[in-house]
């Protein structure tokens, strides 16, 4: 089993939290800043204590720094946690290195900065064009901010000290309407990002968004008219020569996010700070959610003399199969089938039922099956997604079941 | 203990409408008389099946003895039988009530008497019980009983000149009801000498010892050990066990004419010593049994079928439990081409219907499809034949039948007189046939009707509660089969007949139900990959038709590192979700879509 050669570290501070967000995050009012936070400094050093003090792994070759909205941070903090990485792990030559910026948070100047700390690319939260729209997801920023924050991006990617950049958009607005969505992709594009991710509005628990939706108060586009939104931006960006290469990205050729891809293609990772999960060596853990419970989480590690989490590469598990479908599949490429059911044990006989089973989704075009290799029709099968890995993950939770010892 | 005489001993129940009251006037006479302790009392002692306390209703009857120091200084056993407060259960009512000398009728000082009471009342008076009216929860801001005692008074023609006021919330009046037992209610006849007959009132299944039954002796004497005779099924059994429910259950030597006990001797199902029969002994038979048994018909039917086809085995041992402890329950395999293999069962009446679905999801953990409730037809055939049809997918074709009769229920509906124009809006438009109304007091009326029993099984208690905010109340009675202009309707749902959706519907309706009923299912089945059509038809005929369009997007927006477990987690619940629906050909369908029909109001 390979070694993990992906770091992610969350930056959970906000200036406030979002309509829509349920990540882990700690808002710190408008005003904070990584400069005179005392909050900000403190967890920082928890987090380089965990890098310190985790079990260290040859050099990274991707790093993504997300939040949270991380430019709160310094370059000069930005630079200490890469440099807390480098001691630890090393990074690789031509290492990709990600910062999630929102705009409104940083200027040219502190974006020259986070480039010569080693940032070489960036992921700006954008959102929307639509101020009002701005308002209504509770953003801080404004149409102008974020094309303001764009421009130094092009100009730093011109420049060549940005390798590349991405726009994240989100669809599905309440009271979208196809030619409101249309408006939002051109003014998009005339960014010439590198990279776009758009995200369709998930209403999750616990969010302003999901007590709105509760009362009755957030008026989402119906279904058909989300699979049209969804449609047309498959349709006008694949025109503008982006490759569809996951169910939300988008990417110009070689811009796709390697980071990322990581997740995909079922390899592990390594994670650090509150909320952050991590996967090397297929054993998943979850990071308390709070700064209170991580740094408690952290405490308890820290007392015995020993690495913080034990970690035995030769005694490497592959992530479960169900999990290696569910995020192979939202790829192009989709999955190799025959690699994964030799990972896991499944016999030919198996492979045979799993491809009846999924016989009604091949005869709809949903699913392709060329060798060994699975794969989701673009654009019908990625956006009925769920209904193939529904079978799929049942499936492998029946297998999972009978093979278990019965209980006495 | 078993040496009291005759002369001492007090057999009563209590009739009351459902939220009356009943239940905590229980627990106070039982806390009273110091036969449950305060620190053992759980609230409402008597009900106690766990779907019984949710709703507060009595569905099995229990029974009480308590022992109590009256005025005269002179010790007094008093038994409590305690009555099932539903028209589902009027026959188990009835063998309560022959089992007693005396009822406490409670009504809700400030609610007045309701049809169930009503009904339950004047089965008392049949059967000559001295009854005595107690006027509950007097302590209530809105309570009048003046008002209420004069309603009593109006409407049964009972005197409430020593009617009793009672909280039973705060006990007061508890000691008065209780001397007024003893004062009031006379004693059993003495039959002590004569040869045993015992009626049977209720009785239970325990796993352990064999089928439990509750007896009341009216004559002769019963002991363990005793060879007897079940005089209705036939059954001789040996008696492992006789004694007092004190409320639990303590054995005795033997129990004589009066008193009320129960007893186990290993009986395998409750169907061999059903309610209402008569237990007499083996070696000196009574000449004739009590009078009135009768087995339970069932009135409404219904199919069950297991959402998972595997799960079919587990049913029909499920059911076979179930029936050891239900003897009204009826049911037997019924095929399906759209369904696979499942039951059609019988039941009292709707809340029979439900309480045997529940406990099989619940005690038995299955997950079931209920098809709509029916009746049972009967069917005049071309050939002079007749036909009892109680699943309206068997109906035969037009060309082969005379005609269709279907069951008329007498039903009468208390209300304030305020609902009457709602109400009689709803009898009309369930095909009633209004016979009279009646003013009992200046502001409560009595609404008779004649109506197809099909109509009162759908969702008629329902509507009759929301449309008069819960104030009407309801009783019927079966009384016989007439002719109607009846069709089956049937559903097709992606070209494929689904059998559960039929239904029978009078002729005049059949288009406005069948357009509901389309309209409904679309609503109800959730959206596939694939476009479904929807149709009703009678015979070739199509009447209805919709069409529910095809998913276009069904997609987990992100999915990264941290949100892997999550999503995962989100799916395997949806797949749960999609297990639970029926696969009917290759279309899910959802439990609800079942009683589409009982929704088409709503």
């Amino acid at each position: 089993m390979l070694q993990p050669r992906s770091a992610y570290l969350h930056i959970p501070f906000c200036h406030r939290r979002c309509f829509y967000c349920d990540f882990a995050v700690v808002p710190l009012g408008d005003h904070a800043d990584g400069a005179h936070s005392g909050s900000i400094a403190e967890y920082l050093k928890w987090i380089e204590t965990e890098i310190e003090r985790s079990g260290g792994g040859p050099p990274l070759s991707t790093v993504y720094l997300g939040g949270g909205t991380p430019s709160l941070l310094t370059p000069a903090q930005v630079g200490t946690l890469l440099t807390a990485l480098a001691c630890r792990f090393g990074l690789a030559p031509g290492a990709e290195i990600s910062l999630e910026l929102d705009p409104a948070s940083f200027d040219q100047g502190r974006l020259a900065g986070y480039l010569a700390a080693g940032i070489n690319r960036v992921s700006l939260g954008g959102q929307s064009f639509d101020d009002a729209v701005l308002v209504r997801l509770g953003r801080r920023h404004r149409r102008g901010d974020l094309l303001e924050a764009a421009g130094w991006l092009r100009q730093a990617h011109r420049a060549g000290g940005l390798r590349s950049w991405s726009l994240d958009l989100i669809q599905g607005l309440p009271e979208q309407t196809l030619a409101h969505w249309g408006d939002q992709l051109n003014q998009a594009l005339a960014l010439c990002p590198p990279h776009l991710s758009i995200y369709d509005l998930t209403i999750e628990p616990g969010t302003v968004f999901e007590r709105l939706q509760a009362r009755g108060q957030l008026p989402l586009p119906e279904p058909d008219l989300g699979a049209d939104l969804m449609e047309l931006s498959a349709e006008r960006l694949r025109a503008a020569g982006y490759g569809h290469y996951e169910i939300s990205n988008y990417a110009l050729p070689g811009h796709a996010s390697r980071h990322n891809r990581v997740y995909w293609s079922g390899a592990g990772w390594w994670g650090f700070g509150l909320g952050a999960t991590s996967a090397p060596f297929g054993r998943r853990l979850a990071r308390p959610r709070t700064r209170e419970t991580y740094a408690a989480w952290l405490g308890e590690r820290l007392a015995p003399a020993k690495p913080l989490i034990e970690l035995d590469p030769t005694a490497a598990l592959p992530l479960p199969f169900d999990e290696r479908v569910l995020v192979g599949l939202r790829r192009r490429e989709g999955i190799n089938m025959a690699e994964l059911a030799a990972e896991h044990g499944l016999g030919p006989g198996e492979l045979d039922l799993l491809r009846e089973l999924c016989g009604p989704f091949i005869t709809r075009g949903l699913l392709g099956i060329e060798g060994p290799r699975w794969r989701l029709s673009d654009p019908e099968g990625l956006a009925l997604s769920n209904a193939v890995l529904r079978e799929l993950l049942a499936w492998w939770e029946q297998r999972v079941a009978a093979a278990a010892p019965a209980n006495p | 203990m078993t040496d009291v005489p005759v002369s001492r001993i007090r057999n009563f129940c209590i009739i009351a409408h459902i939220d009356h009251g009943k239940s905590t006037l229980a627990d106070r006479l039982l806390q009273a008389t110091g036969t449950v302790a305060a620190r053992d009392m759980q609230a409402q002692f008597l009900d106690n099946m766990e779907l019984e306390r949710e709703r507060g209703i009595t569905i099995k009857l229990q029974a009480a003895r308590m022992e109590y120091t009256a005025a005269d200084g002179e010790t007094y056993i008093l038994n409590l039988i305690d009555t099932p407060g539903h028209v589902d259960f009027s026959y188990e009512v009835s063998r309560s009530l022959q089992a007693c000398e005396g009822a406490l009728l409670v009504v809700d000082a400030s609610q007045g008497v309701e049809a169930q009471t009503l009904a339950n009342v004047y089965l008392a008076m049949g059967n000559d019980l001295e009854i005595i009216p107690v006027l509950n929860k007097i302590d209530l801001p809105g309570a009048d009983p003046a008002r209420i005692s004069e309603e009593i008074e109006s409407i049964i023609g009972l005197d409430t000149s020593n009617a009793i006021p009672c909280s039973a919330k705060t006990g007061l009046g508890i000691p008065e009801i209780l001397q007024a037992v003893v004062e009031r209610v006379p004693p059993p006849p003495d039959r002590v000498n004569e040869p045993l007959r015992a009626l049977i009132f209720d009785s239970y299944y325990d796993a352990y010892r064999g089928v439990i039954v509750y007896f009341r002796v009216i004559s002769g004497r019963i002991a363990r050990k005793d060879k007897v005779l079940l005089m209705a099924s036939g059954k001789t059994i040996e008696l492992d066990e006789v004694g007092v429910m004190a409320p639990d259950q303590r054995q005795v030597e033997s129990l004589h004419a009066g008193e009320v006990g129960y007893l186990a001797a290993s009986i395998k199902a409750v169907a061999d010593a059903r309610v209402g029969d008569t237990i007499t002994l083996l070696a000196d038979p009574a000449e004739a049994p009590l009078p009135g048994y009768a087995e339970a018909k069932p009135m409404v039917f219904c199919g069950l079928f297991p959402t998972d086809a595997d799960q079919y085995p587990d049913l029909r041992e499920a059911l076979d439990r179930l029936q050891l402890s239900d003897a009204a329950l009826k049911y037997e395999p019924e095929t399906s081409s759209a369904m696979g293999f499942g039951f059609r069962c019988g039941f009292l009446g709707l809340l029979h219907m439900e309480i045997v679905q529940e406990r099989l999801e619940r005690e038995y953990d299955l997950d079931l499809i209920v098809t709509a409730p029916s009746v049972i037809y009967q069917v005049n055939m071309v050939d002079g034949s007749t036909l009892m049809v109680d699943n309206p997918a068997t109906l035969p074709d037009p060309q082969q039948r005379e005609s269709i009769e279907e069951p008329y229920v007498k039903l009468e509906i208390y209300t304030p007189n305020t609902y009457n124009g709602a109400l009689m809006e709803l009898c009309q438009e369930r095909r009633g046939e209004f016979i009279d109304m009646k003013f009992i007091t200046p502001e409560r009326v009595t609404l008779h009707y004649e109506m197809p029993l099909a109509e009162v099984v759908t969702d008629f208690f329902d509507q009759m509660k929301s449309r008069t905010k819960g104030y009407a109340s309801m009783e019927y009675s079966l009384i016989g089969y007439r002719k109607n202009e009846l069709v089956r309707l049937d559903v097709l749902i992606n070209a494929e007949k689904a059998d559960p959706l039929t239904t029978i519907v009078h002729r005049d309706k059949a288009y406005n139900v069948g357009k509901g009923l389309v309209e409904k299912l679309k609503e109800l089945i959730p959206r596939q990959q694939f476009k479904i059509p929807i149709q009703a038809s009678i015979g070739s005929r199509i009447i209805a038709s919709e069409s529910i369009s095809a998913i276009r997007k069904d997609v987990l927006a992100k999915c990264y590192g941290g949100d892997i477990s999550r999503k995962k987690k989100l799916l395997k619940k949806q797949a749960k979700g999609k297990k639970r629906m029926k696969a009917m050909g290759k279309v899910d369908v959802p439990q609800e879509a079942f009683m589409a029909v009982l929704k088409l109001n709503q």
